[in-house]
């Protein structure tokens, strides 16, 4: 059944995405040079502002500056010269602010560098953000003392729902595989889910109400199995 | 006319005034009764206003050109439908229309506000008849629609040409109501925090407002784009123009918002960091304003710098400052009532999808604010415009994408290896086939090769999300249809009805999907060609051919039209026989361009006339644009997810819909 599912929605996809790009493609001919040099004229005309138009790239405005503009680009290139001598030569007749995006050199390298840094930054962060919050870093965990109980307690291992469904996150928190306590930590999941009317399996188990206060897995675990109840 | 508007618009400014330090007052005294009489003016604050907007309404329809607005915007020639776009065509009847739109949502908001908030209702009211006073404020001292002429012309100048055209019927209107829309979320927020309720009540007003908002921008940044790619003449639709950005910049906050808001619903959790975002929405909101009013930077909307920016800028550093004043004032109250389980959760995820979206928003106000910053440090003028938002923010883009694959695919609280992998395997599956058949040279492959690797990458990304999308439905379907023995189609429809929030998102997830759609067809695969023909001469791109037959000139009262008559024939077979036209408007000294389109899901052939020359020349532009039509289809699918994501539960049945919904998508 999954199969012929994954095969269906394949083609679909397939179907959907690419019958538009094969139409899409050029094939190509004998005039591919100047159809190269037609491409790169025409990315070249959206690198280079319209001076009298605001905020409009010389490759939309319909001025008639805008028209001559692209005709001396496409006049340059054919003598052959390349794309910086071309925004070199509208730099120097026009300014630095011909250009639709910074120079990437010199003090406006800023321009660029700022936000690659920014989110960087902001990446870092989140990630230091989420470790604080899932009780790892310098925050203590409310349910209290899993970091510092002792690794064969099985406190930290009665809040997740079974030993292969550790995130890699709590493995520190007691020795992986610990055989003696799996079945009774399975039975508990399996009547913690049933009482709840939930499945152990992943997916969609919203929370109509989120419990007020800790967590109610760790709370008839801690029923469960005695040696726990040394929480808090 | 023109003076009962006048008059309606210093007693709305009244009534908001009152209204606001009412509300307080009365709230701090215990003064039910004054509470009670500032939510009345609150209430009559629409009345007035729809007087307001009426008198100018009826100026309009009446050519009242004695009142300066009406003279600048109209003319005796402008058909009576117009009247809506004329009414916001200048900044004195934007704000008119602001004001009207905030004042109505205010009523509804707090008409409709669940009695969870009732404590911090007067100061959630407070806090928009304080914007409100605002805007009429403004409007009533610096740009007032009623203002008179010292004589009465005989004709007007007429409306703006650009804004004769279908989508400006709700492009604007939209996109302000969106932006001073964000005001209502916000100010659940603010009130909240002023009430010392800081738990998790404000939440479902804030969200339903934050979506209706979120889908007003979302729906106008899409018209705008059809507008321009229709209208304006070159072929694209989109160009981070700085007023584009203005109102994109609130829209990508408000995405962040809307998401981040379902974990405290659900989970209770990150209630600090959702103020923050609505703070932050509010604040690009009144940016957005401020560069739609005579911002700083040179833009195709600037209608008019004035002294309004100046007085907008204030607003803006007021209405950023004092919010975050009080959250951090308020900030010990501010505790979650849950830990983060995991790395590996949708909560995390959505943390991730909110720095996203936030470092797009910091891109875009990175790059228009930074002329200003380069002239102050090295006095040098410097644009920045597309090709510096494509290349940093498309890689941005392109992780968000690969995130609304994944983050659904996760559970709350904690996911395992094992389950997401299979959840993810055959997503990913599916993605590799796409790469991999768009990589094979010739057909029946895509051929792209190598040579594109944003392409492929966004390509297989969205195959990536469809599948997971499109699998959920499957197995939701597939389970109601075993255990309840309805058919399909009735079991996907009872599915999406019995969670509608989650399926509602995946609707909107799918528009998103036809949008990335368009813009990497437009971006990667387009192919344009400039050309000026002679009556009778031909031209082809790819594998189609126009022939420009002639063009005729057909004058009217406020333009003449040149419209050009040109065949299309794809593989040597004639399609159509198009007219794309171009008419020059002598009072404005301007031309209007309507392109000429042939629409399909695969691609759109598109043809402009760009200039008229003497002898019936005629400068084309000729395009082909691959998946464009995608783009315009997600704004009806976008509309419907929301819908659907909004609908009010049925307030009498407790539970037991979800219960049925969460049996339904587990088997």
């Amino acid at each position: 059944m999954r199969k012929s599912l994954c095969v269906l929605c394949s083609f679909l996809l397939a179907a959907l995405f690419i019958v538009p790009l094969a139409h899409a493609q050029t094939p190509p001919g004998d005039s591919s040079r100047s159809e190269a040099l037609e491409e790169e004229a025409q990315n070249i005309d959206r690198m280079i502002m319209c001076p009298v138009c605001p905020a409009e790239t010389i490759d939309q405005a319909q001025v008639e500056i805008s028209f001559q503009m692209r005709a001396v680009i496409r006049e340059m290139l054919a003598e052959g010269k390349t794309r910086e001598e071309i925004l070199d030569y509208f730099v120097d007749r026009y300014g630095p602010d011909i250009l639709a995006a910074p120079p990437k050199s010199g003090v406006n390298l800023l321009a660029w560098i700022l936000p690659i840094v920014g989110v960087a930054a902001g990446l870092g962060g989140v990630f230091l953000v989420i470790r604080a919050m899932t009780g790892r870093g310098s925050v203590p965990s409310p349910s209290g003392g899993i970091p510092s109980a002792p690794p064969n307690t099985g406190t930290g291992r009665g809040r997740s729902r079974s030993p292969a469904g550790v995130a890699a996150v709590e493995s520190t928190t007691a020795p992986e595989g610990d055989p003696e306590l799996s079945p009774y930590l399975e039975i508990a999941d399996r009547l913690l889910a049933s009482r709840r009317g939930m499945r152990p399996a992943p997916g969609e188990l919203p929370h109509p109400n989120p419990p007020p206060e800790g967590d109610g897995i760790s709370t008839i675990s801690t029923s469960s199995t005695p040696e726990t109840g040394s929480n808090g | 006319m023109g003076d009962l508007g006048a008059i309606s618009l210093w007693l709305a400014l009244a009534l908001a005034a009152y209204s606001s330090v009412g509300s307080v007052a009365g709230k701090l005294r215990g003064s039910v009764a004054l509470v009670d009489s500032a939510q009345a003016a609150m209430y009559a604050t629409v009345v007035v206003l729809f007087v307001a907007t009426m008198s100018l309404v009826v100026s309009f329809i009446g050519h009242d050109f004695e009142i300066a607005y009406v003279a600048r915007h109209s003319d005796l020639a402008m058909p009576d439908r117009f009247t809506w776009v004329a009414f916001y065509a200048g900044n004195e009847g934007s704000l008119l229309y602001i004001a009207m739109v905030l004042s109505a949502m205010t009523a509804i908001a707090v008409w409709r506000a669940p009695e969870r908030v009732r404590d911090a209702l007067p100061y959630t009211s407070a806090v928009l008849m304080l914007v409100l006073a605002f805007f009429v404020a403004v409007m009533a001292v610096m740009a007032n629609p009623f203002d008179k002429l010292p004589f009465v012309p005989v004709d007007g100048e007429g409306i703006n040409p650009l804004l004769t055209h279908f989508g400006m019927f709700f492009h604007p209107p939209a996109l302000m109501a969106g932006l001073v829309g964000i005001s209502i979320p916000f100010s659940f927020a603010l009130g909240s925090l002023l009430a010392r309720k800081t738990g998790d009540e404000w939440v479902d007003p804030g969200r339903v407002w934050g979506i209706i908002t979120w889908a007003l921008l979302a729906g106008g940044l899409l018209l705008g784009s059809w507008w321009a790619y229709t209208i304006l003449g070159w072929g694209g639709y989109w160009f981070w123009d700085p007023v584009e950005n203005a109102a994109f910049m609130p829209w990508l906050a408000l995405t962040a918002f809307i998401h981040s808001i379902m974990v405290q619903k659900r989970r209770g959790m990150f209630r600090m960091w959702n103020i923050a975002l609505v703070n932050v929405a509010f604040g690009l909101a009144l940016y957005g304003m401020f560069m739609n009013r005579g911002g700083s930077v040179p833009s195709v909307h600037s209608f008019g710098a004035s002294t309004l920016g100046w007085v907008f800028l204030l607003f803006l550093a007021v209405g950023v400052i004092v919010p975050f004043a009080i959250f951090f004032w308020r900030y010990p109250l501010l505790k979650s009532a849950q830990n983060l389980d995991s790395m590996l959760s949708r909560e995390a995820a959505f943390l991730v999808n909110n720095l996203l979206l936030l470092a797009i928003a910091f891109v875009t106000l990175w790059g228009t604010v930074y002329p200003l910053i380069s002239r102050l440090i090295s006095g040098e003028e410097i644009t920045v415009a597309r090709p510096f938002y494509d290349q940093v923010n498309g890689p941005l883009m392109l992780g968000l994408v690969f995130l609304m694959g994944v983050g659904p695919m996760l559970p709350w609280r904690r996911a395992n290896w094992a389950s997401i992998r299979r959840a993810l395997m055959i997503p990913a599956g599916v993605a590799a086939v796409v790469v991999v058949f768009l990589i094979i040279p010739s057909p029946p492959g895509g051929g792209l090769g190598w040579g594109r690797p944003y392409a492929l990458a966004a390509f297989g990304l969205a195959a990536f999300v469809a599948t997971g999308i499109l699998m959920e439905w499957y197995r939701g379907a597939r389970a109601r249809h075993r255990n309840s023995q309805e058919n399909y189609a009735a079991a996907f429809l009872h599915l999406i009805w019995a969670n509608r929030p989650r399926y509602g998102g995946y609707i909107v997830h799918l528009s998103v999907l036809m949008v990335v759609l368009g813009i990497v067809g437009t971006s990667f695969f387009n192919t344009q060609k400039d050309v000026v023909l002679s009556p009778g001469e031909t031209a082809s791109i790819e594998n189609y051919e126009i022939r420009y037959l002639g063009t005729t000139q057909i004058p009217f009262d406020n333009r003449t039209e040149f419209v050009s008559s040109v065949e299309v024939y794809r593989d040597g077979k004639l399609l159509d026989t198009i007219s794309p036209n171009r008419a020059f408007y002598p009072s404005f000294n301007m031309a209007s361009t309507r392109a000429a389109i042939r629409s399909s899901p695969v691609e759109d052939f598109y043809v402009v006339p760009s200039e008229n020359l003497p002898g019936g020349d005629v400068g084309f532009r000729i395009l082909v644009n691959p998946l464009i039509w995608w783009m315009w289809v997600a704004g009806p699918v976008l509309v419907l997810g929301t819908v659907v994501a909004l609908w009010p539960e049925p307030s009498r049945v407790p539970a037991r819909a979800p219960a049925r919904a969460t049996a339904a998508t587990a088997a």
